[in-house]
């Protein structure tokens, strides 16, 4: 399910189904936040790496979108060429999980992000990502 | 179907599994996409994570400790679409006493397109 984030945005459908909620959408700066279920778990019991990495990707396609205007999106979509994420601590069904994304830089046919994961309340990480988007050529 | 709750979401299949090495494969499904329709960077980390967990512990046998990913490197080289069947491979190319290294990259079976590859490091837990 893809719902409206408030910014003229759809979320993806992706994100939908893993649950998370988009709670500030600014220039340069995106919040999603997702408490945490079983379903979010690996075998160990604890989140699932995917899950942080989905919504880095989901925070910081948002920041490219913000910096760069809804109709340049529309008419050439970012997508997502590189990804580093270090996973620093493990988290558990129960926690509410805080995922903010910040812009680096935006060129014109690349944009750098950063960002970050904590337990809502706590200043260590959970996981800290940097990400590489390709902003294709305007169609003629 | 892989083995844990959230790689279950996603409705991949585990194909096969030996030593160091599994395949899992899965159909896009529209709910797999991302803002732009096409297959959203995290389901295809989450699926290339998991298979090379799974191929780390049938390497290092079901009673062994804990191991989890701490780093993961991903590309994503080409797009692919709601009703696209990718196959995931992964291989752990090291096995050390505290970390293992993997490699995986999901290709689209139709005509062999590389979508993405990966690297995750994991440690693994001291009994």
């Amino acid at each position: 399910m893809s719902e409206n984030t408030g910014d003229g945005r759809q979320q993806s459908p992706f994100v939908g189904l893993i649950g998370a909620r988009q709670e500030e959408f600014g220039e340069g700066y995106v919040r999603l936040s997702l408490l945490l279920e079983e379903r979010h778990t690996n075998p160990n019991g604890v989140m699932h790496g995917g899950v942080i990495t989905t919504l880095m990707d989901e925070a910081l396609g948002g920041v490219i979108a913000s910096v760069r205007g809804m109709q340049a999106m529309q008419e050439a979509p970012h997508s997502t060429v590189e990804m580093n994420v270090s996973f620093m601590a493990a988290a558990r069904p129960g926690d509410e999980i805080i995922v903010e994304g910040r812009l680096l830089k935006a060129g014109r046919s690349v944009a750098f992000g950063e960002a970050e994961a904590r337990r809502r309340g706590e200043d260590g990480l959970v996981a800290k990502g940097r990400f590489v988007f390709l902003i294709p050529p305007k169609r003629q | 179907m892989l083995r844990n709750s959230f790689a279950r979401l996603s409705g991949a299949r585990l194909k096969s599994c030996e030593k160091g090495s599994a395949t899992a494969s899965v159909t896009l499904r529209p709910e797999h996409a991302g803002a732009n329709g096409t297959a959203h960077g995290g389901l295809l980390t989450t699926l290339m994570d998991s298979s090379l967990a799974i191929a780390l512990r049938e390497l290092r046998g079901e009673g062994a400790s804990l191991h989890s990913s701490i780093e993961m490197n991903a590309s994503f080289l080409a797009e692919a679409r709601p009703g696209d069947e990718l196959t995931i491979e992964a291989r752990i190319s090291h096995l050390g006493e505290n970390v293992a290294f993997g490699e995986a990259q999901a290709r689209r079976r139709a005509d062999g397109e590389l979508i993405a590859i990966a690297r995750v490091t994991f440690a693994i837990q001291q009994p």
